[in-house]
């Protein structure tokens, strides 16, 4: 059985090789992308060597790896047909040697590799002598094997829930935490590093506590077998290798009742409330309904919502700490209008076949700016508040929460900049989408990621040029009062938004009117 | 006869050098329940989206109670009804909301949308579901109230795009009981399938389409010619397949 599911895994991925354009280039990135990150890690590892926190630094990188192993297939399930035991459960398999069988498996292919190349940097950085490095070697394959199981548990433990459409939605809102801590890594941590308040001493004392989890457990057994004592060290792997051997049996027993437990892809509770919004603002009012209760049920739509905020806060949290904090308010404002414009720059296209019902009622200009202006209500509503707060929050970090406000008259430009685009480019430009493996964020299907890159583009340059008459107006003002300053930069970037948005509404209504077919065809491509 | 309720005149549609549709014409009297039939990749679901104004035509003409679906688009959408063949809806909407979104964009006062959203729930057997995200749905009850959102604006010509696909009988027996109901007030039904005992079932007029043209029209009985419409549309159509070579393995006989 083990052999046989290896064999399915390899000849998946050589076939991920015959696949479209789109997956063979997402496959060979994928590849490329863990063997860097395997050279990284080691890399890293190895230079901990003489370190003063170096089992400290050890313990928290084996951390992270068990947790992302937890994490990235819970996001994932659905996506990997080996995740879930329900595609396996109509085969005359017996529970044990099955289970066997999917641990080979996932420990199958190249990311899993690129674990064990890059942990056994430990073998470099952290262990001395012929022993210690036995010890590390094997330390490090325990901790891979560890992490396989612990993901194999917790998938197949919620493997019920992770099937039901409820589960899902949840489990792709984990990646809004992901996306916060890989954005602060990338972008905070190296500024930190490099003006020296964030270096290998900081970590110093951190695995208190951590030591005593698996990861921590691995890490210490190759401190302890280099210093000299062997008891300790093989007790501690000795104590890892029992973790495993429980949660194993965990995932067996879990394994056996999934592949006889029923579906509960069907079982859902009852939404709140009976009416649709807004019922006496004719067709605009029907589309800012519709608009409005997907952005609050449609876990894309959160998704989108929390990325702008975390943008906002990472691009500008490092300049908003120093005296140059203005900058930083500016940057924050100016991202998270561009950002609310590049989400929604093909409605139509994320809208997918049930755009179908629109288009049958969609006729004429007068209709299709209700569609648009419906559309901007609706993002409006959200956007402001949610731009405006966390432009409040950065200022109040920055120690001058009134320059909140000048934040605002940017976060208003942006946000009116982002709508008009995004109806323009809605209209003009759009693309059908579909899912993609290891994210719930959709991608353009094979033919138009040019397109899809080239509407960022265009999308981020035109927010950023017609913010730039309030952004001077920000910086040019900087000596007036504030009593004065403020309200009139407020008003005057309110008033410019709306015209902007309404320009938007009536040139993306102009150049949609008579395209009406064209949409739906673009829109009954989308597959989601 | 008076003036038909769908008219079809020269019809063409081309994908690069494959004719999806070459040249049909189609005659559908008020208050019929009409039949579109053909093999897989025929036409039908092309010929459907080019009369509901989805598909802008290569070339011909098509009437709605008299008005050109491609000259005056918001005058033919307006007594329309439509439910594609993949029926994907607003799935983060619940049943009803779905249906009182489907009649306010129909141009429905709010209040009315939402009377007729219950009603029609009620007769597709969705009442007890109609809070349910449609996310949530089987596809029969899908199918359903899809045709409720077709049906909300009172539509007088209703185009189904394979209607009873993936439907189990209970629901199946509910959207044919609703059609029949709905062609005895006068209105029209044109439906698309594969499945010749559903259309020699509820229609009353059948079209033939293969490779694009309409091979045979008339009634039912014109059309089958005494056979049964399973066995004249494979005459017409032709059978790919003898069945006989290969599978020697295959039954219960063989090891």
């Amino acid at each position: 059985m083990a052999r046989l599911l290896v064999q399915l895994k390899l000849r998946l991925l050589r076939n991920a090789l015959r696949a479209s354009n789109g997956a063979k280039v997402g496959f060979i990135v994928s590849t490329v992308l863990a063997l860097a990150v395997a050279a990284l890690v080691f890399i890293v590892l190895a230079l901990l060597r003489g370190n003063g926190a170096s089992v400290d630094l050890t313990t928290v990188i084996f951390t992270v790896f068990a947790f992302g192993w937890l994490i990235v297939p819970l996001i994932t399930f659905g996506l990997d047909g080996t995740l879930d035991p329900a595609t396996l459960a109509l085969y005359p398999l017996r529970t044990r040697p099955l289970a066997v069988g999917l641990l080979a498996a996932s420990a199958t292919g190249p990311w899993p590799l690129a674990n064990v190349i890059g942990l056994l940097g430990v073998t470099v950085g952290l262990a001395s002598g012929g022993f210690g490095v036995l010890i590390a070697v094997l330390a490090v394959l325990l901790q891979v094997m560890f992490c396989i199981t612990l993901a194999r548990f917790v998938t197949t433990a919620l493997a019920g829930m992770l099937r039901s459409r409820r589960g899902r939605d949840f489990a792709v809102l984990l990646i809004l935490p992901i996306f916060a801590l890989y954005e602060g890594f990338i972008q905070i941590v190296p500024r930190l590093a490099a003006s020296g308040r964030l270096t290998a001493a900081s970590f110093a004392g951190l695995d208190t506590w951590l030591r005593w989890i698996p990861p921590g457990l691995a890490a210490h057994a190759i401190q302890d077998a280099s210093d000299g004592h062997p008891g300790t060290a093989l007790a501690r792997l000795g104590l890892l290798a029992g973790v495993i051997v429980v949660l194993g049996w965990l995932w067996v027993r879990a394994l056996g009742r999934a592949l006889v437990t029923a579906d509960t892809t069907t079982q859902s509770a009852a939404v709140h409330g009976t009416a649709l919004p807004f019922g006496r603002f004719g067709l605009r009012g029907t589309v800012a309904a519709r608009f409005w209760i997907y952005q609050r049920r449609d876990p894309l739509s959160l998704i989108y919502w929390g990325i702008i905020a975390i943008i906002m806060v990472v691009a500008s949290i490092s300049t908003v700490l120093t005296p140059r904090y203005m900058v930083g308010l500016i940057i924050g404002g100016f991202l998270g209008g561009a950002f609310v414009g590049n989400f929604h720059a093909n409605a139509i296209g994320l809208s997918g076949p049930a755009f179908g019902l629109e288009a049958m009622a969609l006729n004429g200009r007068r209709s299709m700016r209700a569609y648009f202006s419906g559309q901007n209500l609706a993002m409006g509503v959200i956007a402001v508040p949610l731009l405006t707060a966390v432009s409040f929050g950065l200022a109040a970090v920055a120690g001058h929460p009134l320059d909140g406000f000048l934040a605002m008259a940017v976060d208003l430009v942006g946000i009116g900049a982002g709508l008009a685009l995004a109806n323009i480019f809605t209209a003009a430009f759009p693309y059908p989408v579909e899912k993609r493996s290891g994210t719930p964020t959709p991608r353009p299907i094979d033919g138009y990621m040019g397109l899809s890159a080239g509407v960022v583009f265009l999308s981020m340059i035109a927010v950023l040029v017609a913010a730039l008459p309030v952004i001077f107006g920000v910086i040019l003002t900087d000596t007036a009062p504030a009593a004065v300053r403020m309200p009139v930069l407020v008003l005057g970037a309110a008033v410019y938004g709306l015209a902007l948005t309404w320009a938007g509404v009536v040139i993306a209504a102009q150049v949609a009117e008579r395209k009406v077919p064209e949409l739906y065809q673009i829109a009954v491509r989308t597959r989601l | 006869m008076g003036q038909p309720a769908i008219e079809v005149r020269g019809l063409r549609k081309s994908f690069g050098d494959k004719h999806a549709v070459a040249g049909i014409n189609l005659e559908i009297a008020a208050g019929s329940l009409a039949g579109l039939v053909g093999p897989n990749g025929a036409g039908k679901t092309t010929s459907l989206s080019m009369m509901t104004g989805l598909l802008r035509p290569d070339g011909g003409q098509i009437l709605i109670e008299g008005r050109d679906v491609w000259a005056d688009p918001p005058a033919a959408k307006a007594i329309i009804g439509v439910v594609p063949a993949e029926v994907r809806l607003f799935e983060r909407l619940s049943g009803e909301e779905l249906l009182e979104y489907s009649g306010r964009l129909r141009g429905l006062p709010a209040a009315e949308a939402r009377d007729r959203s219950a009603q029609l729930l009620g007769v597709l057997d969705l009442a007890a579901d109609a809070r349910r995200l449609v996310a949530d749905y089987s596809t029969g009850m899908r199918k359903k109230v899809a045709l409720g959102c077709a049906l909300i604006h009172n539509p007088s010509v209703l185009f189904l795009d394979e209607p009873l696909e993936g439907v189990d009988p209970v629901s199946a027996d509910v959207i044919r009981q609703l059609l029949t109901r709905y062609t005895h007030s006068g209105s029209t039904v044109l439906f698309s399938s594969h499945v010749m005992e559903l259309v020699e079932q509820v229609c009353d007029h059948v079209s033939v389409i293969d490779k694009g043209e309409i091979v045979a029209t008339g009634t039912i009985d014109e059309v089958r010619g005494g056979k049964t419409l399973q066995r004249a549309f494979i005459d017409l159509v032709g059978s790919k397949s003898t069945g006989e070579e290969g599978l020697t393995w295959l039954g219960s006989s063989s090891s």
